[in-house]
Order: structure tokens, then sequence, then C-alpha cells
């Protein structure tokens, strides 16, 4: 049976902003489409309009030539089209068979059968009756997808599926979706991944702020060619220099082990590396395997054992994220809005977060404004924040406007060491390329970066020297020539390798 | 001292008897928070059905118009609540905290007229059989349809949240609200029932005080039993079960209170006032310890406003 979805002249316009300006697209079945574009592309707009989350302003959406009608996302579901969004639309503390009765007719006995039947034959394994907050992030997109699958969909959509899994679990979620799609399924993948546009689907249309500017079969394109489209310029490509060979060390791990009592947090056992001056150690893994807890124990929110940590030939363990900032630490967290920067404050306010002794930010218990708003104006055009406001609050900068500012609050301050983790999540490929050029900038002044990222990718292109976490366990160190995302992968999984 | 059966049956009886309220208002207030609404206008909700119900007794002398009537005054007291936060948006604290005080006001100047008339007796159940077993039948024959009403809503508020769909769709929109609308349940309609459901629970709290436990009116009667039952709601963990348990040691506290002062005991009046607040206190300090445990007993966007964005 074929499917056709056909969406004619959709436009929907928010104050200030038009996300979708008269976007038509017609799509076949038995085809994987990608819909390609950056961050505030309209890409997700629209893709929320044929789930029926948004209600367009104009425009109409043809199923097999019917007219639909999408007020709310029970019509899409009604229609036959499954959504998996990007931010999961799952209840946490519910078990994972009440996430997928609460939207189905079914008794509980013919669902149960229907689900197992699902995931046997797309080999999900999946326990149906512990809490959704148990399971890990892929774990939780095929609850999703299965919860799609219960309703025999005609069509469904990815967005953004791959940004919380593992190269491992990526590979397995193209497999399933090349099934679905022979079986029938209209496919439509949101992404602002080019690798995977190519690896994946037939067929692409990019959209840029708001426009459609082309659809393409995947064959004639390749990743420049899609770059380009997509951010509507020449992308230049960078690329690391090999770093001069330093011996001096500037921060060294010895023997870190963090017990933690709370079950969701992952122990840490027998950490040991070094950093040397000008180097990056790229430190890989599946999300989950202890990032968190080393990246709190280095920036000292944990605080470990004093000679555990030796910085410049401090013994610094036992130092709060304050006191490690005299010693010319930086740091960049993952969570830029919960982390990092306080969303309800203004820019300026944010910038002397990280309030250094020397800054005379504050005198006397007094906020110094204009001294603070001088250094805010200067993070602002030396990091290319897109803004001239420094009285905006933060929630309004996008997200690589505010790991740009982030970055560049840590880094004027001119640390010898930044430590950032996942410091490109979610951003669009622009601002990728910044804060790439950024980091190794930084490496190039001889400054050391410890750089903890679940993007492979990123850390192949950035490292000097990686290592992967898993299950709080480091791997021995290896140069990063001799490494490949493949066997990045066989360690992030748990693997060996010799 | 010889402790007489008969006598530790009549206090289990009152403790019981004072527990009633508490129950009835705590297991709706759960309802209500479930579905991620903190509605503080308890205290408020109760007085209004104290002298709705109060006062139409009075007025129709029906017991049944006047049961009911209370019902339907907490029902309409908190659709301001519901219209307020669900539909204008507006802060829970803030408007649960005005429901009360101006449900304590209203309740005052109706209650003017009212001050001073006696109460009707209310026709009580299985009242031949109270004196068959000693110790035990006073406990469980002899009290009102309300009575037993009470103590049967935590058994089937469990079985509602745990065992059906609606109870499901309650505890998703408490969970994540965002989640149950792009699913497409209506979270406005779950929330806007819920509140009401609360309101009409309270009302029927208040109109058991000022009908059957004591059958009169004073004003500012409910005496802090509405922060008492919001209390009991966290100490259960927003578990109803435990409601019965966390209403009879709350309920008890009054009953024992009063024995004690006859007995001679002397401990101030205001320490045990304060002790359902300080177990309270105690039990989320306990429970806080487990993190795990307190992320899936609460209702994770509890007091957190939900709008949809167009």
């Amino acid at each position: 049976m074929n499917t056709n979805l056909k969406i004619s002249n959709i436009i929907k316009i928010y104050p200030g902003c038009i996300a979708n300006d008269n976007v038509s697209l017609e799509f076949e079945s038995g085809k994987i489409y990608a819909l390609l574009g950056e961050n505030g592309a309209g890409k997700s707009t629209l893709v929320k309009i044929l789930s029926g989350v948004i209600i367009p302003d104009q425009g109409k959406i043809f199923l097999n030539k019917n007219i639909l009608k999408l007020n709310s996302p029970l019509d899409a579901k009604k229609n036959d089209i499954g959504m998996v969004f990007q931010h999961f639309n799952l209840f946490e503390t519910l078990s994972v068979f009440e996430n997928l009765i609460i939207d189905s007719d079914e008794t509980k006995e013919n669902l149960r059968e229907k689900i197992e039947l699902i995931m046997k034959k797309y080999n999900f394994l999946i326990n149906l009756d512990v809490p959704v907050l148990n399971l890990s992030a892929g774990q939780k997109q095929k609850v999703e997808i299965i919860r799609c699958l219960i309703r025999n969909p005609k069509v469904l959509i990815m967005d953004e599926p791959t940004s919380v899994l593992t190269e491992q679990e990526t590979s397995e979620l193209f497999l399933s979706l090349k099934k679905f799609s022979e079986e029938g399924i209209l496919i439509i993948y949101i992404t602002h991944k080019l690798k995977e546009v190519i690896r994946l689907c037939d067929e692409v249309a990019v959209m840029r702020k708001g426009k459609l500017v082309s659809v393409s079969e995947i064959k004639n394109e390749n990743i420049e060619s899609l770059a380009n489209k997509m951010v509507g310029q020449n992308l230049k490509t960078i690329k690391k220099k090999k770093a001069k060979t330093s011996t001096d060390q500037l921060i060294k791990i010895t023997n870190l082990n963090f017990i933690s009592e709370d079950p969701f947090e992952t122990n840490l056992n027998n950490i040991n590396f070094s950093v040397n001056r000008g180097e990056c150690l790229g430190i890989a893994g599946i999300s989950g395997n202890g990032q968190s807890e080393l990246f709190q124990i280095l920036s000292g929110e944990i605080i470990s054992n004093k000679n555990s940590i030796e910085f410049n030939k401090n013994y610094i363990g036992d130092l709060n994220p304050q006191e490690r900032r005299e010693y010319l630490m930086a740091f960049s967290p993952e969570d830029r809005l919960e982390q990092a920067a306080i969303p309800q404050m203004k820019i300026f306010e944010n910038v002397a977060l990280n309030n250094f002794k020397s800054s005379n930010f504050f005198k006397n218990g007094l906020i110094n404004e204009n001294k603070i708003k001088e250094h805010a104006k200067k993070i602002i055009s030396d990091f290319n924040v897109n803004t001239d406001n420094i009285e905006l609050k933060s929630q309004f900068l996008s997200g690589g406007n505010l790991q740009k500012l982030i970055i560049g609050r840590e880094l004027i301050t001119s640390p010898d060491l930044l430590i950032c983790f996942n410091p490109t999540w979610g951003l669009d490929v622009g601002a990728i390329n910044y804060i790439h050029e950024t980091l190794i900038k930084i490496n190039e002044q001889d400054k050391s970066i410890i750089l903890i990222s679940t993007d492979t990718d990123e850390l192949l292109k950035l490292s000097d020297k990686i290592s992967v976490i898993h299950k709080g366990k480091l791997s021995k160190i290896m140069n990063a020539e001799e490494v490949t995302s493949e066997k990045l992968g066989v360690l992030m999984g748990g693997g060996e390798i010799d | 001292m010889i402790i007489d059966i008969n006598f530790v049956g009549l206090i289990i009886t009152s403790i019981m008897a004072s527990a009633v309220p508490l129950i009835l208002a705590s297991c709706g207030e759960l309802i209500t928070e479930r579905s991620g609404v903190l509605n503080l206008g308890v205290e408020g909700m109760m007085i209004i059905g104290a002298i709705s119900g109060f006062a139409l007794m009075t007025v129709t002398g029906s017991l049944f118009i006047a049961v009911v009537g209370a019902m339907i005054a907490g029902v309409l007291i908190s659709t301001i609540f519901a219209f307020l936060t669900q539909t204008l948006i507006t802060n829970h604290v803030a408007t649960g905290l005005a429901l009360t005080i101006f449900g304590i006001g209203i309740s005052a100047m109706i209650g003017k007229n009212f001050v001073g008339i006696p109460g009707k007796e209310f026709p009580v159940l299985f009242k031949s059989l109270k004196d068959t077993i000693p110790f035990l039948s006073p406990i469980l024959f002899g009290h009102s349809i309300v009575f037993y009403f009470a103590f049967t809503l935590p058994f089937f508020t469990n079985y509602f949240l745990k065992k059906t769909k609606l109870g499901l769709i309650v505890r998703a929109v408490g969970d994540s609200p965002e989640s149950a609308s792009n699913q497409g349940i209506n979270v406005k309609l779950v929330r806007y029932s819920c509140i009401l459901y609360g309101g009409a629970m309270c009302g029927l709290a208040g109109a058991y005080l000022s009908m059957i436990y004591t059958p009169q009116w004073i004003e500012n009667m409910t005496g802090g039993r509405g922060w008492i039952a919001l209390a009991l709601v966290v100490f259960s963990t927003w578990n109803p079960i435990k409601i019965l348990i966390g209403a009879m040691i709350f309920g008890g506290l009054t009953i024992i209170q009063f024995h004690m002062q006859a007995m001679g005991v002397r401990i101030p009046v205001q320490f045990l006032t304060a002790l359902p607040y300080i177990v309270t206190i105690v039990v989320l300090v306990v429970i806080s310890r487990d993190s795990r445990k307190i992320r899936l007993s609460t209702p994770s966007s509890l007091g957190k406003s939900f709008y949809k964005d167009n």
C-alpha cells in the first residue's frame, strides 16, 4: 500500500520570526526522507505541524490525496502519523507498559501480546514493568518507537533521534528504520547531522530560516554540498594541526575513586591520567558511564581526596570550583541552561557568576555593574555572540550563542586548562564550527583541554589523546591518530581492543 | 490503673470520628495533587462546605440537600481556583492561599446569621448492632454514612489511581503535562476535573464538621484541619492507603490531647497542635533519604503551571 503525504504552502508566523515561510513538500512511502536544517531553521515547527502539536497559520496537508485537519496530536494519531520527539514524551515515573497503554484502546492482555510481538520482530529488549526513568536513552527511544508501531502508522517522523544515542544504538536505529521503510512506512527523518543523512536517507529537503532551500536525491549530494546549503555560505573546514609534543605536565589525576550513595550516579573506579600543556585529552563514552561524575570531580563540584588531583604542582583535590579557578582552571558544564548559566538572569549577570578574585566585580559586598557590563561586552565581541543587548535574559539566547558566551566567560581569564563536557551538544553546524575553532586555538596557545564528549567525530577532530570511559572505568590512553570511531565504539560498549 | 476495654474502644471511636474530615479532604487533595496541581485552599474549601451544609440544613431542613449542597459549594469555590490557575495561569501557591483567606472570610460573613442555632441530629447506620459485641461494635457500628464513606474512600482512591485508565491519565498528567498533551490528553480538562473533585471532597469534609461532628456553626470551625489534611497528603507520599494511617495518627493526636488534659498530664496544647506538622517534617526527612522513592512517588509537575504554546 502506498502512502503519499503532501504539505502545501505551510505558513507559521511567530512574533518576530517566520518559522515556516510557504513550505511545500511531497513524500512517498518506501523512501526515507531527511529534513535537514540548522537549529531554528523551522524543521521542528514543520514536524510539529505534521504531528498536530502546532496549528499552522496557513497551508494544507494531504494524506493520500485526502485533506488532513490536524488540530491536535490526537488527530495525527488517528490519521496514522506517528512521531518520535527529540525530547521524549514519556512519563518517567510510570512503568513502560503504563506509558504504552495510556493512549491505547486495547485490553491489557492484547496490548501486551502486541508489544511482545513488535519487540520480537525488531529485536528490542525492554522490561515492560519498570519505571521509564530506569531506562537508558536508547531504550526510552525504543519505547517511543513501539508506541508509534502499535498503531500501525503510515508515516513515522523522527525528530533528531540520534542526539542522545551512542554509535551502536544509532546503527541499530538505522537498521530498524530501514526495515520500517521496506515494510511501507513513510519515514521523515529530521536532523542537522549531515553524515546521518548520507548514511540513511534517500532524499533530502534542506531548510534555512523558515524557507525550503532545496529538495534533492542523496546520490547527487555530499557532505560539503549539504552543509553549504544548510548554512547558506561556504563553510571552511577546520583541521587541527598536530600539537608539538610537550612534556610539561599540567594536570595529573592519581587513583581517583568515587563511590556514590545515589543509585542514579555511577561510581568511578581508580581513574589515572595526565594532560600536558597544549594538549587536548578527549574522553569518549556513552552518556551515563561516569562522565558527569568525572566532570564534577574535576571541576570541584564534588570534592575528592586532596592528593588525587595535582594541577600545576599543587594538590587541589579538596578545593571548590571557585578556588580552582584561582589556579587558572576553567569549566564548561554539559547543561548550558541548568549548570552553566541561570536562564532568568541577564547576560551580564551570568558573566559575573564565575567571578574570580582579580575581577573587581564586587566591592565591599556591592555589585560593580559598570565593570561587569564592560567585561560582558568584551566577551560578546571577542567570542562572536550574536546579540548586542547584554541586558537580555540568558534564556533567550540560542544554544549556540549561549555556549559561545559560556566558553567566552571561561576563556577570557586565559586559564591554563579548560574542562568541557559536551560543548557542542544540540548546536547547529555554524556554532559547532566556531566552538571547535576556539578550542583548537586555545590548544595552539599552549593551553590544555579536557574534552568529555559523547560525540566521537568531535573527539577525533579535536583530541591529541583519547580515552574511553565505561562503567566508571577509564580505558588506556591512546594517541588520537591510532584511534578510529569503530575502535571507540567497541570500547564504549565495554569491549576490548588490543 | 485499670484500663477499661470499652473505654479504649470509645477512644478509638472518637479518634476515627476526628479522622473522617482529614481523610475526606486529603483524599480529594491527593487526586488534585496527583494531576500536578497544588491547591492550598483546602482550609477555605472545607469551611465553605461547613457553612453551606449548615445553612442549607437550617433553611431547607433536608440533610440530603445540605450534604449535596456543601459538596456543590466546594466544587464552586474550587472552580474559581481552577479558572485562575488553569485558564489564567496564575501561581498555584498564591491562588490557593487567597482561596483559603477568601473562604474563611466569606463563611464568617454568611455564618453570622447561623451562630447559636442548634444543629439537627444526623441519622446513623447499624444503630441496633451497637451494643452487641463489647469493644468492637461501638467502633464498627452506629455511625453516619459519611463516616463509612470516608473509611472506604482511600481504598477506592487507590484502586482508581492504580487500576483504572482514568487514574493512569491523572498520574500521567501529574508526571509530565507536556508529554500528556503531546499524547493528545486534554491536560486542562483533567486538571479541572481533579481540582473540582478535590473541592467536592473538601466541601463534604466541611459538612461533616458542621453537621455531624459538632452539629453547629462556629466561626472558623475547621480550625486548621485543612492544613493538616494538606500535610497528610505529603506525609502519605501521595499514597491513599497511607492517608488512612496518617489520619488516624493525626486525628489521634487531637483526641489524646483531650484525654491527657483530663488525666492531668501537663503537655502544652500548642505543642500537641504542632505535632502533626512536626511528624510530617520528620517523615519527609526520612523519605527524602531515598531519592529514588521520592522521585517515583511525588507528582513531578506538582505546583507547576502548564500552558500550551501554539
